[in-house]
């Protein structure tokens, strides 16, 4: 299958989608655990590790080059470690100053080493997943590309040891201090979670390239975290995104005749910021539409109730003060709510007397327990009174207990 | 309530020096502290006394926009705030603050001076001498060379209010002065306080110690969430007041401004 | 706070002076016979990107917020292939013009997410990272692809390759490098100010927003210079490690700016003449590397802040606490008898036994002459010299007089004792207050 032009791209597109799968479920712990930048830092400090490794000799992606990468992010860790211990340096700029040292000493190694290894400055930016299919080994008598076989074999181990110890990782990432006093062994937990980083990002690498490790690794957990709020669900829509993006990344770089990791990572963003528009609780439209919402229940509710206060004092409503309450009293008129020059239906009626009472129901409790002179009252009801709900009115009426009056002698309705 | 001082000259009354004005504050959108309405008309030291999380700090905060307001307005001698910044002196609470940053206690209190030096201009002898002049008056001055992480913690508290010193200030505002703070500090600073009342200037201390807050100051207003009482030490510090401000009352409060947060009606 | 300004200024007005008059090569030719005017320009200009990268990372360092620029640095590659295409020129300046509006297009990005989403800080950075540096990628391996002319230099951006420098790419770099480090010099009173306590600087009417505002435009605009030197991947390191460098050796603010300048400037250099001796290597990671010689270098061996120091120190410390205390055993034991003792009476085990020989060494006791106990066994007997009976009884009058301070007012004590601690023991204490 490998042999044939379509068959290669499957392998490629097959490999991305593996990789990204093994990043995400990583990803997802590193992102709830508020450490996203030790997967940038982590991405860029194992390149000294693969290059030296397979300077001696190993086999890329071999079990010696993962080992050489998972050495390298606890060195990273152990150095930022050290740095705050003998510098007193905040952990932001210790590891600023770690990952990029390493990065640096990674790039000078593959570049003067660059004759004698397969191995040069651009597969480390770029990527080298264009170059997966043509490296094969026979499996079961169908040639697979070695970069396959390693991925997947990276995937099984990252879901083998996530799935038995997924409560663990959970634990230690929400409460370290109260896993630590369970009995949770914190330290392996972290350690751990630092060498499947490292082992998800060697796979990583070869996709994207080293810089872009963190966008495998973070973004589609970021994305999926904006959606669903179980961690479980979190780690499966990560999986679930960054396959996507990986296919979707691979057929438009192919299109458009360029790096497949680059187009990969920007469709990763693009997914990322789909789930911040449209996310259903708080994603910007929903804000927006919350927003408006409300802003339209305060104008019809304030028409009501000036409706009603005009009927109770046998007067005229006061104007409208602003363009939507405007439109809203035209709106309740069309609905019925609001009959003729001042009054109301009875369903108007009922949803007047709930603001009115929750106004009134504001100002006599400030004015029994806050420190207010009398005609400082009505600003902050007419501002709550459209915040009160049915339980809060309740309570309110029952710590007052006494009358059924408001501080300026008004009688507060009766809850509906 | 107006906390007059001289309630029969209510005509000709002076322009109080401190006016906070139906004053609510919200982190976000959750109100933290609701409808304060507070007058301080004459010098003194006057206290900020309520239990933790009872928006005494927030209630500063507010005053030097620090905090935006949702709704009120403070004035500082009849003045806005932006008018009157040049006035006010202010020490943070301790926690704000990187220990470990490239400054001696001399360089820290001569930021104090930054405020009437105005835009890229460097202090010159004059500021010097009265940062170190200030420093002296906290009894700090053989520490003046110190990195201000090398310093006890009341120690450090005495420098942030030399700094207040520095900026020669009418009204200072304190936030919690005394937290964290030896005894010996403790009676240094208030010293330094009464010192500054003596001198004609308000000082506010927000503060947390009721038995300390009945001797210190000379006017207190109790907060929890709202104003629960303010005036004389003696008339306000009541069993009545203290119950009211101390026993829970604001969960409704609490629960009504999760509501506004959530800008809706809870159920 | 001004122990920088001297060293700044003369800094600002040799660059100025470089990129306004044709005089200036004239003398830089002369100074520096059988190097080509045109690689010592470059090298001028690459040290002057390193120095005002490190000025305004000191002030990025200092405000805690070391790392704001490598999400701006990272999307700078996007800008620089997207302006290329744009204008179909590969000139410094316009390449450098679509940076800087990628850099800062990427910050905005940054504040949006923050403020618009739940997504937390850190995911927001690698969010920006991801979609610049991926656009970035795409952009220049599809130019790459399509053999567009001379859109074969944009990968240099990457990695940094000075040796691509002209001499009038050299003179811009100066000239932005000084502006930034006059900028700088200038508003260093207000940066700090709002560095050390912003609540105290909102407090009294500066305008923090505009001010950190301001330092995240200067980090990004270094970013931008540097990219030609270090290149996008690795221009954070220029802002970075310097100013931690500097950290190390100072307790000033203008110290520690002039410091961090100095270092990133020496790196830079170092990284220039490396590769032109090395052409296959790219300028950046040695620039880096030579930086993190430093940095290690600092954080080992500064005097005060430094690793071997302070271990040293805190060893001497120990020995002279433990040298302290065998000073008045040594006093109580020669209290007890006829003024003498021997070792044994006085020491056991090893620690004793170091101390011991600082007594030794001090002069604090002194050997008698043998002479025989019961008439049989020779015994070695010692006592404390004339200095050592001094100090050992000051010793003693002292830990009374604190003692009795202490029952008198505790706090008070404390604090008095806390001003009489050498110099290491505070600094210690400082260190736990830091942890708490």
């Amino acid at each position: 299958m490998a042999d044939t032009a379509g068959g290669m791209h499957l392998w490629a597109i097959a490999t991305a989608s593996v990789v990204a799968a093994a990043c995400a479920l990583v990803g997802t712990l590193l992102v709830v655990r508020r450490q996203s930048l030790l997967g940038d830092a982590i991405g860029h400090a194992v390149l000294p590790g693969i290059a030296l490794a397979v300077l001696a000799g190993a086999r890329p992606g071999g079990v010696a080059v993962f080992g050489a990468a998972v050495a390298c992010a606890l060195v990273t860790v152990g150095l930022v470690q050290a740095l705050r211990a003998a510098a007193g340096l905040a952990e932001d700029a210790g590891a600023g100053v770690v990952f990029t040292s390493l990065f640096a000493a990674g790039v000078v190694i593959v570049t003067l080493g660059a004759s004698r290894i397969d191995l040069d400055a651009s597969c480390v930016l770029y990527g080298i997943l264009e170059m997966v299919p043509f490296d094969t080994v026979p499996v079961g008598g169908v040639e697979v590309p070695r970069g396959f076989v390693s991925s997947a074999a990276v995937l099984a181990t990252l879901v083998a040891v996530a799935v038995p110890t997924w409560k663990l990782q959970v634990f230690s990432a929400f409460d370290p201090d109260g896993a630590r006093a369970a009995g949770v062994p914190v330290a392996a937990v972290t350690t751990g979670l630092l060498a499947a980083t490292a082992v998800a990002t060697v796979a990583g690498f070869e996709v994207v390239g080293a810089v872009l490790v963190v966008a495998l690794l973070v973004v589609p957990a970021a994305a999926a975290e904006l959606l669903v709020h179980r961690l479980h669900r979190v780690a499966l829509l990560a999986v679930a995104f960054a396959v996507g993006g990986a296919i979707v990344g691979y057929l438009l770089a192919y299109r458009w005749n360029t790096s497949a990791g680059g187009v990969i990572a920007v469709v990763l963003v693009a997914e990322y910021v789909v789930a911040a528009l449209l996310a259903p609780e708080d994603g910007c439209v929903a804000q927006v539409a919350g927003r408006i919402r409300f802003a339209w229940r305060v104008a019809r509710e304030d028409r009501l109730a000036a409706v009603w206060r005009a009927m109770e004092q046998r007067g005229t409503p006061a104007s409208p003060r602003s363009a939507l309450e405007h439109l809203a009293g035209w709106w309740l008129r069309v609905r019925g709510r609001i009959v003729g020059a001042a009054s109301l239906s009875a369903a108007g009626r009922r949803e007047a007397e709930m603001v009115v009472r929750s106004h009134r129901l504001w100002e006599a409790w400030l004015g029994r327990h806050a420190d207010l002179p009398l005609d400082h009252l009505h600003p902050p009801a007419e501002w709550v009174e459209h915040h009160l709900g049915e339980a809060a009115r309740r309570r309110i009426e029952a710590e007052l207990e006494h009358g059924r009056g408001d501080p300026h002698g008004r009688e507060i309705p009766p809850e509906a | 309530m107006t906390d007059s001082a001289t309630p029969s000259a209510a005509g000709d009354r002076p322009v109080p020096l401190v006016e906070f004005h139906d004053v609510t504050v919200a982190y976000g959108r959750r109100p933290v502290l609701w409808n304060v309405d507070l007058v301080i008309d004459a010098p003194c030291l006057f206290g900020i006394i309520g239990p933790n999380g009872a928006g005494k700090s927030t209630l500063l905060k507010a005053a030097l926009g620090l905090v935006p307001l949702v709704g009120g307005t403070v004035r500082f001698a009849g003045e806005p705030l932006a008018r009157a910044r040049h006035t006010i002196g202010y020490v943070p609470q301790r926690e704000s603050v990187d220990w470990d940053f490239p400054v001696s206690a001399f360089d820290v209190v001569l930021m104090g001076t930054y405020g009437r030096l105005g835009w890229f201009r460097r202090p010159g002898p004059a500021e010097r001498a009265s940062a170190r002049d200030c420093l002296a008056r906290v009894g700090l001055a053989d520490v003046a060379d110190r990195q201000i992480g090398r310093l006890s913690g009341g120690q450090q508290q005495r420098v942030f209010l030399a700094r207040a010193l520095a900026q020669e200030a009418a009204i200072y505002l304190l936030d919690e002065p005394m937290a964290g703070v030896d005894a010996r500090s403790q009676e240094q600073i208030f010293d330094v306080l009464a010192s500054l009342r003596a001198a004609g200037r308000l000082v506010v201390v927000v503060h947390h110690d009721l038995r300390t807050a009945a001797e210190w100051f000379d006017r207190v207003a109790l907060i929890d969430m709202r104003l629960v009482a303010a005036g004389p030490t003696a008339t306000v510090l009541t069993p009545d007041n203290l119950r009211r401000t101390y026993s829970g009352q604001v969960e409704l409060l609490r629960e009504v401004g999760l509501a506004v947060a959530e800008r809706g009606r809870t159920s | 706070m001004s122990g920088g300004l001297p060293c700044s200024a003369a800094l600002v007005a040799a660059a100025s002076g470089l990129s306004a008059s044709p005089t200036g090569s004239t003398v830089i030719g002369m100074a520096v016979p059988g190097v080509p005017y045109n690689t010592l320009v470059v090298a001028c200009g690459v040290a002057a990107v390193g120095c005002a990268a490190g000025v305004v990372g000191s002030l990025a360092l200092l405000r805690k917020r070391p790392l704001v620029g490598d999400a701006a640095a990272h999307a700078t590659l996007a800008g620089v292939a997207g302006a290329f295409l744009l204008t179909g020129r590969r000139d410094l300046v316009s390449l450098l013009t679509g940076a800087l509006v990628a850099a800062l297009v990427g910050l905005g990005a940054l504040v949006l997410v923050r403020r618009v989403t739940r997504t937390r800080d850190d995911a927001a950075t690698a969010i920006v990272i991801g979609g610049g540096f991926g656009l970035g990628i795409a952009l220049v391996s599809g130019i790459t692809a399509r053999g567009i002319p001379g859109g074969g230099g944009l990968e240099h951006f990457l990695l940094g390759h000075a040796a691509a420098l002209t001499a009038d790419d050299a003179r811009l770099l100066m000239a932005v490098s000084a502006a930034a480090i006059a900028l700088v010099v200038f508003a260093l009173k207000e940066f700090t100010l709002v560095a050390f306590d912003a609540s105290f600087a909102a407090a009294t009417g500066w305008p923090v927003v505009l001010l950190d505002q301001a330092l995240v435009t200067l980090v990004a605009v270094m970013v931008v210079v540097g990219l030609p030197a270090a290149g996008a991947v690795l221009v954070t390191a220029l802002i970075v490690i310097p100013p931690v460098a500097a950290r190390q050796w100072t307790d000033r603010v203008g110290t520690l700016v002039a410091l961090a300048g100095g270092w990133g400037a020496a790196a830079a250099l170092a990284g220039v003449v490396v590769t032109s001796a090395r052409p296959g290597l790219p300028t950046g990671p040695v620039i880096v590397l030579a930086a993190a010689c430093f940095c290690l270098l600092s954080v080992v061996a500064s005097p005060r802040r430094g690793w071997l120091g302070r271990t040293l120190r805190a060893a001497a410390e120990r020995r002279a606490w433990a040298a302290g205390l065998l000073l008045d055993t040594c006093l109580r034991a020669s209290e007890r008898g006829d003024g003498t003792f021997t070792v044994a009476d006085v020491t056991d085990g090893r620690t004793a036994r170091a101390a011991w020989r600082t007594l030794e060494h001090e002069g604090l006791v002194e050997r008698l002459h043998e002479r025989t106990a019961d008439g049989r066994v020779p015994r070695v007997a010692w006592r404390l010299s004339g200095r050592g009976l001094d100090r050992a009884r000051q010793r003693r009058r002292r830990a009374a007089d604190w003692a009795a301070a202490f029952d008198r007012a505790p706090a008070a004590a404390r604090e008095r004792f806390s001003l009489d601690l050498p110099e290491c023991a505070i600094a210690t204490d400082a260190g736990a207050t830091r942890a708490t």
